[in-house]
């Protein structure tokens, strides 16, 4: 198992596409605070999404990344699953890695590991950015830095690793089920972020929301409302999160792992020609 | 002389799911320390059969042995050096990386890579990045990959595809090499010429069956001695009454007589003696290129 994580991290590492989408979430990152600055510097010209100053001070920052961490985070998760599946097979490496030595699961389970590695690397720069740009707005306002509890912080990590994780996951079973990334990768943002808000949206109007346990089940929906919980009242929001963190956690987590063990069987059974 | 097989199949058959048949009933057998050459047209099924001794495509029915373990078995693999088709490598990876990242799987010394790339010659090009190389080094770099185990079986599936004359030269040389001593080396190819100048037997497959299994002397038949003369029947005649009617057959209008060609410079005197005029009288030995375009059915120069 160690001899496969490590050959899998030795290819992963300077890998151009995860290096891309690193430099993306840091660009996503700063953007979104920039942007948010301006809109809290401008109320007149931000008119309804006008943006509390106090959100983007270093205190508020675990709070004020979950906007740049969904949906644009989790979409550039799908990419990197999508990718990190899909390229073994375009590129014919599968069949290097199933004829050296070690069972098929022992690759899998390699991967993953180092595919959740990367999830994380992608979590930490978001956090990193977002703490760097909450500095600097503190800095050029004058206000004192402060940070959020230790806790709180891996609290908001572990959250968006689980998104990342979850929506990367969606990406790692449909290249292994397609065998190649661009038809999954493609397939997956869609269904993120097109067929899952239509649907939900179908379904809530059906017999007055007779059904909207269903949408519950949803990614989106668990994705969100987990990102929702991190709140405060500098953010003055009113709307509760249509599910419970717990319950968000829970079905995000059954989905990932769900995803992963369809993965494992796919290329567990299947043959590699 | 006894031998012990390496690679033992006893009706080995892949069907896909869309019915196509494509090896059918295979019983082949590699012994230890030998060349052996896998011939067929392209379709025949070599690859199939060679993915499945690796393991890489499962069996519809059928038994297979490599190295004493099941094809696919970790245990196996750990003996088994594989290129099949083409080499796949990440083509962002320098040479040596790749080589590198194949070591940590099959949990081999790093300092195997460098050993690998002197034998394939390639250590002066392996800082570059694998997209880059050309048909050659992608080729070596896939033969040295699957030499970082010092594998007791080498398993090679058209190691020539798509290599320049120099290339294949190279890599014929490169394989007679690798293949001395105790290695066993299972080398599918297009090129006859090739497999008759490196294997110690072959198995033709047609069709997904492996028509014809032997060494390649057997397989090529008696030597002989063509004879063309006029008038031909006369000629005949009187080689009949020297070597007997089993020596002697009639293909295109030549006579080909099953004797050593030692005897040609009798055969040229008692046919002059004769009155029989001589036109053409030559060693003549079949070509493996012949033999297989037999074996197979398929049209030589077509």
């Amino acid at each position: 198992m160690i001899a496969t994580i490590r050959a899998e991290w030795r290819k992963s590492r300077f890998r151009p596409a995860f290096l891309v989408a690193g430099g993306v979430m840091a660009g996503i990152t700063a953007l979104v605070y920039s942007l948010n600055w301006y809109l809290a510097l401008h109320p007149n010209a931000a008119g309804d999404r006008a943006v509390n100053i106090a959100t983007l001070y270093p205190d508020q920052f675990v709070n004020s990344v979950m906007g740049a961490a969904f949906p644009v985070g989790a979409a550039m998760a799908i990419v990197v699953g999508a990718i990190f599946a899909g390229s073994e097979f375009g590129w014919g490496t599968l069949k290097t890695m199933f004829t050296q030595g070690p069972g098929r699961l022992t690759v899998w389970t390699g991967r993953l590991v180092v595919f959740g590695a990367w999830m994380l690397i992608l979590t930490a720069v978001l956090f990193a950015i977002g703490a760097g740009s909450s500095v600097v707005v503190a800095l050029f306002q004058g206000h004192a830095i402060a940070w959020p509890t230790a806790i709180d912080i891996a609290k908001g990590m572990g959250g968006i690793w689980l998104v990342f994780a979850v929506n990367g996951a969606i990406g790692l079973a449909l290249g292994t089920l397609i065998r190649q990334s661009a038809a999954a990768l493609g397939i997956g943002l869609i269904y993120v972020l097109a067929v899952e808000i239509i649907a939900v949206r179908f379904i809530d109007l059906i017999n007055n929301g007779a059904y909207k346990w269903i949408t519950e089940l949803f990614v989106n929906q668990n994705a969100t409302a987990l990102t929702q919980s991190f709140t405060s009242p500098a953010f003055g929001r009113a709307l509760a999160p249509a599910v419970s963190a717990e319950h968000a956690v829970l079905v995000l987590a059954a989905y990932g792992i769900g995803l992963v063990v369809v993965a494992a069987g796919l290329l567990r059974f299947r043959d590699v020609t | 002389m006894e031998h012990t097989t390496i690679v033992e199949t006893h009706s080995l058959t892949k069907r896909y799911g869309s019915g196509v048949l494509a090896v059918d009933s295979v019983d082949m057998s590699v012994r230890r320390g030998e060349v052996y050459g896998f011939l067929g047209p392209n379709g025949a099924g070599k690859t199939t059969t060679l993915r499945m001794l690796v393991g890489l495509i499962r069996p519809t029915s059928g038994t297979a042995t490599v190295a004493g373990h099941t094809p696919g078995s970790p245990a196996g693999l750990k003996t088994i050096g594989a290129l099949i088709e083409s080499p796949g490598f990440y083509p962002y990876l320098s040479g040596r990386e790749n080589l590198r990242v194949v070591a940590d799987l099959a949990s081999v010394s790093q300092k195997r890579v460098d050993e690998v790339l002197d034998l394939v010659e390639l250590a002066s090009r392996a800082g570059r990045k694998f997209g880059t190389y050309s048909t050659g080094m992608k080729q070596r770099l896939g033969v040295a990959a699957a030499l970082l185990k010092d594998p007791e079986l080498l398993i090679l599936d058209e190691p020539t595809n798509g290599l320049d004359p120099q290339g294949m030269a190279e890599m014929r040389k490169l394989i007679k090499d690798i293949g001395q001593g105790d290695r066993t080396v299972l080398l599918s190819s297009h090129l006859l010429g090739e497999v008759e100048q490196i294997c110690d037997r072959v198995g033709v497959i047609k069709n997904g069956h492996l028509v014809k299994q032997s060494t390649v002397q057997e397989l090529l038949g008696e030597e002989g001695v063509l004879v063309r003369a006029e008038p031909a029947d006369q000629a005949q005649e009187l080689l009949t009454k020297m070597f007997g009617p089993e020596a002697i057959s009639r293909q295109n209008g030549a006579i080909h007589l099953k004797v050593k060609p030692e005897n040609s410079i009798e055969i040229n005197r008692r046919l002059t003696d004769a009155g029989i005029g001589v036109s053409e009288l030559r060693p003549f030995e079949r070509s493996l290129e012949e033999v297989f375009f037999q074996l197979t059915g398929e049209k030589q120069g077509s």
